[in-house]
């Protein structure tokens, strides 16, 4: 597979800033750039200025919870291609079906083990990779469908 | 062996929507490639896992093709004895060798025309690389015990499920012949990749048993779930499998969650964490595989008692201390609990 050339940008949405410290600090480990949010409209904000790859987002939070997140990101075109893997301590069927329903990438329920989330990750960093690779080479094939 | 040569009737209403479904990014972008190249002879190289649909994409090259009316001739490399397949790709003159009891035309005679699907070409031994490399070359054929060759115009689709680039670096696969194949690469993504299709695909598949079969075959909303949730290692061709295997099954109208294997519903989650029944021939590392073993178990409990890790310590019989320890160690990033949190 190939393999990007930078570090991969991962967002983290929770409003429980331990866990946003333990997620961040863990990600940052594994090899990837770790972005903070503690709110969904802090995620829809940030995001308005640049770009992540991934977005590890929480479930139940006040205000905007992560549905109210996902399908507002899956709204936007500028967004919506962004993988979004929803980690929750709620692991009931509904809220699995919802997050199928809207098109999350995958749902982890906690607790997760920290590496099988990194395989999580991994998985859809993969999926954007094959994607890059087949836009190279269609790239190769003409101008005009080529957009980088 | 001939029947290795199977060659495919050419459906000239084949589009590739059809043939590769999803609205993942990869997958989008691999349609358009699919498309671009057919107009081309470009040779291709495709590389998936397995299961993810190598001989699919390599039939709608062709399918897609100006070539279309000709032969599409899949061969599959690991299939066939390495002593008989230069013969069977190029064929060979009488007494060419023992048993060769006439002249045999070769599979890229067959395809001449036409595509020639070379899939698995890892495993073609070295010998016959470097022939196959000068067939690319020069497109001239030279049948086993011939000293004449002849032009045939047949074009090249390779697939491999493995690590070609590996394999160049370990000097099992020629390295001039890698990117001689790698004109245009084609990368499959593992469904778990794109796991936002499946409802998709289950429904395609669901689709097609209707139309076969005359039944208004559904799936329940709770079963559809599991078989997102499940990380499908055979790729979109074990969930094609399943969906069929469901339909067999289901004597009602609607597939159930009831209807689906147990590791399905409840083991899917933690298909990663694998202990072997055998040690496998480059050892294995008891510490890791311990470790994994445990954060298994600890996670299990911590679910089980909806997070509240003293309970879970008891329910594994260790002191709250220790269990808190192996916490750490195991990596398991629990529920927080009172608004707190542990990693």
């Amino acid at each position: 597979m190939p393999k990007p050339n930078r570090a991969a940008q991962i967002m983290v949405v929770d409003d429980d800033p331990d866990t946003v410290t333990i997620l961040s600090r863990y990600l940052a480990r594994e090899g990837f750039v770790p972005v903070e949010a503690g709110s969904g409209q802090d995620c829809l904000k940030a995001l308005q200025a640049s770009r992540v790859d991934l977005i590890l987002l929480d479930l139940m939070m006040p205000e905007m919870d992560g549905f109210q997140v996902v399908r507002a990101l899956k709204n936007n075109p500028d967004t919506a291609e962004i993988p979004v893997i929803m980690i929750t301590a709620r692991d009931d069927i509904d809220a699995r079906a919802e997050g199928m329903r809207l098109g999350v990438s995958d749902f982890l329920a906690k607790p997760v083990l920290r590496k099988q989330l990194v395989n999580r990750i991994h998985a859809q960093l993969e999926g954007l990779a094959t994607a890059r690779a087949a836009e190279d080479a269609l790239g190769r094939f003409g101008p005009e469908t080529h957009k980088k | 062996m001939a029947s290795e040569a199977k060659i495919a009737e050419t459906d000239f209403s084949f589009s590739v929507d059809r043939a590769l479904i999803g609205h993942h990014p990869a997958i989008v972008k691999l349609r358009q490639l699919i498309d671009r190249v057919a107009q081309t002879d470009a040779t291709v190289l495709i590389t998936g896992e397995s299961g993810t649909g190598k001989e699919v994409v390599a039939h709608s090259i062709h399918a897609l093709s100006p070539r279309r009316s000709r032969p599409f001739v899949p061969v599959n490399c690991a299939a066939i004895p390495h002593d008989l397949l230069e013969s069977e790709m190029f064929g060979h003159e009488r007494g060419a060798f023992t048993g060769a009891s006439g002249n045999r035309q070769g599979l890229f005679s067959m395809a001449n025309g036409g595509t020639i699907f070379l899939d698995e070409i890892g495993e073609m031994p070295l010998a016959l690389q470097a022939k196959l490399l000068r067939v690319l070359e020069d497109g001239v054929i030279r049948p086993v015990g011939s000293d004449r060759g002849y032009q045939v115009n047949a074009r090249v689709i390779a697939a491999s499920n493995n690590d070609l680039a590996a394999a160049v670096k370990k000097g099992t696969f020629r390295e001039d012949l890698f990117y001689r194949l790698q004109v245009v690469p084609i990368i499959l993504p593992a469904l778990r990749e794109r796991r936002s299709d499946i409802p998709l695909l289950v429904e395609h598949f669901l689709e097609r048993i209707r139309a076969r079969s005359g039944r208004t075959l559904t799936i329940s909303r709770d079963a559809m779930v599991h078989l997102w949730s499940y990380d499908w290692p055979g790729n979109v061709r074990e969930l094609e499998n399943m969906v069929e295997r469901l339909a067999i099954m289901c004597e009602g109208d609607t597939i159930d969650t009831s209807a689906l294997p147990p590791n399905l519903v409840s083991g899917g989650r933690m298909a990663e964490v694998q202990v072997p029944d055998k040690i496998p021939e480059g050892g294995l590392n008891l510490n890791t595989l311990v470790r994994e073993l445990e954060g298994r178990l600890i996670n299990e409990a911590l679910k089980q008692t909806g997070g509240n890790k003293q309970a879970a310590a008891r329910l594994l019989g260790l002191k709250r201390t220790t269990f808190a320890a192996k916490l750490r160690r195991c990596g398991v990033i629990a529920p927080s609990v009172n608004g707190r949190e542990t990693g």
